[in-house]
């Protein structure tokens, strides 16, 4: 079953694109992630232009999103105060990167630089909350008398930092007392990375909302989406203005194949414990990282690569 | 095949109109002159067929509208590989497909294949940015050799079939990802190292439909189509999360 996608200009497999969805939709509904470093890379294998892949993705992450989180809400699963500051820093944060972007474009070492911070980043955040969430799924397992439950998280340098910014609020929905400034700045440092790298980032957010915030991993997984709803969306629209590069046709099929993907990533999410769900996320974020390392240093055969301008 | 056959015959009697500069009579013409894109083109399988007069080699070269390519460069930073340098390569044509009785290097000479531009590595193609003449002919191969890698640059020395040294018959097999424009058909015929005979012929691949349609609304009103196709999808999303939900309550 094959389809000419106008914007992409090539025909594609209906039913491994819906099966693209599904794996993304999975992710996003278990763990909260939108799915972009992974779809991304799975649209340019199949041939798809990687401008076009980027932001149909980012069209697919705000119907999956959208989805996702009422999901999420009907759980109860959303902080909507908390999501609304989040998304305030990450646009903020999102309008400093595209000067940064800039800047770094010049300098003509953009793509150097966001890679190997993006490495560096998801590295340190997939190796530290696997060996966390490892240790939790042991004591649950295992439970010692007088010891943490599997729930908490261990304090950190950056954990009391965080504790002392000023302007201090209660969100009764995650039954926690946060630093609004501290929220900005979370919020700002993703919005950053999504205009570097074009991704949503909830696989930083998810991770720094259970072990910054200390909040319970199913509010964080439902609040990050929600705030990536909004994220994602702004996205879909900037490209489809400036690079014209959004193929409904790819964006719609990966929407359908998220669906039934998002539905069973809830409902196991749902049953899950919260350790084992940020063992699933460390795990994805974990291999993500460990094939860009392998991507970066496997031989070459060819030096050289081309990319063809989109037009008709 | 009979259909074909038809063809040919009307093809073969149509000899006597063959442009008055050809030294030896030769006629091309595509299946069609124009292929249209849809929503279910997957590529398309197209047939050219000519005649010509007496015994020789042919060629047939199918040329595509040009496009404009950024070609990156690579360099080993330790143990990782990062980009160093790219270089926008523009006016090259987008495909190239070679056809012909027999190695085109085995019939005419070099110096003949460039003036008829049977050389890949001959193909016109500028540089956006003023280049050193050694580092433009490494960018310049690479091109080259991507264009080959990928398929758009290809050579065929058994793809076309000649019928009593009178007519012949090519079929071309277009890729899906094919660009919109006009495509031009040449078809050389070689006699002891020298071509003496030559025609062109021509087709237009253009969008049609809803593929047209979405390409016209994303590019005239991009602000407009990102938005409300964005609402869409947003839509989309929660309709087919909620209302299997409530089905299920």
């Amino acid at each position: 079953m094959e389809l000419f996608l106008p914007i992409a200009h090539m025909d594609v497999n209906i039913v491994l694109i819906l099966f693209y969805g599904a794996i993304v939709g999975f992710l996003s509904g278990l763990v909260g992630v939108g799915g972009g470093f992974l779809i991304t890379p799975l649209l340019i294998f199949t041939g798809i232009p990687s401008i076009v892949a980027v932001s149909s993705g980012a069209a697919q992450m705000a119907g999956t999103a959208s989805g996702a989180s009422y999901l999420h809400w009907r759980h109860g699963n959303v902080d909507f105060k908390m999501a609304l500051i989040l998304l305030l820093g990450s646009w903020l944060g999102g309008g400093f990167g595209v000067y940064l972007a800039e800047i770094l474009l010049r300098a003509g070492e953009f793509g150097n630089v966001v890679v190997f911070l993006y490495v560096i980043l998801l590295g340190f955040i997939g190796v530290s909350m696997l060996i966390e969430s490892l240790r939790a799924v042991f004591r649950a397992r295992a439970p010692v008398p007088g010891g943490p439950p599997a729930e908490t998280v261990p304090n950190s340098l950056l954990q009391r930092w965080f504790d002392h910014l000023p302007w201090q609020t209660a969100f009764p929905a995650s039954e926690a007392r946060l630093s609004v400034v501290g929220l900005l700045i979370l919020g700002a440092s993703v919005g950053i990375l999504t205009a570097l790298k074009g991704v949503g980032g909830g696989f930083i957010m998810v991770p720094a909302m259970i072990y910054l915030l200390r909040l319970p991993t199913k509010i964080a997984v439902g609040t990050s989406l929600f705030q990536l709803l909004f994220t994602t969306a702004a996205v879909s629209i900037m490209q489809a203005g400036v690079n014209h590069s959004v193929d409904p046709f790819l964006a719609l099929i990966l929407i359908l194949g998220s669906v039934l993907g998002t539905k069973l990533g809830a409902r196991l999410g749902a049953r899950l414990p919260g350790e084992k769900l940020r063992l699933i996320l460390a795990l994805v974020v974990v291999a993500v990282a460990a094939k860009m390392i392998v991507t970066l240093a496997v031989p070459r055969s060819e030096i050289y690569d081309m990319t063809v301008d989109l037009r008709r | 095949m009979s259909f074909w056959l038809r063809c040919l015959f009307l093809v073969s009697v149509s000899m006597p109109q063959v442009p008055a500069w050809a030294d030896e009579s030769l006629i091309v013409a595509p299946e069609t002159s124009e292929v249209d894109i849809s929503t279910e083109f997957s590529g398309k399988e197209l047939k050219v067929i000519g005649a010509m007069r007496g015994p020789g080699d042919l060629i047939i070269k199918l040329v595509g509208p040009p496009h404009e390519a950024t070609v990156s460069r690579e360099t080993k930073v330790g143990p990782f590989w990062i980009k160093s340098a790219t270089v926008r390569m523009v006016g090259a044509p987008s495909l190239i497909f070679l056809y012909a009785t027999a190695p085109i290097a085995s019939m005419l000479q070099p110096a003949e294949q460039q003036q008829y531009g049977l050389l890949f590595e001959s193909v016109p193609v500028r540089f956006e940015r003023q280049l050193q003449a050694y580092a433009a002919d490494d960018w310049r191969k690479a091109f080259y050799r991507l264009k080959k890698k990928q398929g758009y640059y290809h050579e065929d020395d058994g793809a076309i079939k000649v019928f009593g040294n009178r007519l012949f018959m090519a079929n071309m097999r277009l890729p899906g990802d094919l660009r919109v424009g006009k495509y031009t058909v040449e078809i050389l015929l070689v006699k002891s190292g020298k071509v003496v005979g030559r025609d062109v012929g021509q087709f237009e691949v253009r969008l049609t439909g809803i593929e047209d349609l979405v390409w016209a609304s994303a590019h005239d009103y991009p602000w407009l189509f990102g938005s409300l196709f964005t609402l869409l999808a947003m839509l989309l999303g929660f309709v087919l999360n909620v209302i299997p939900c409530r089905r299920m309550r």
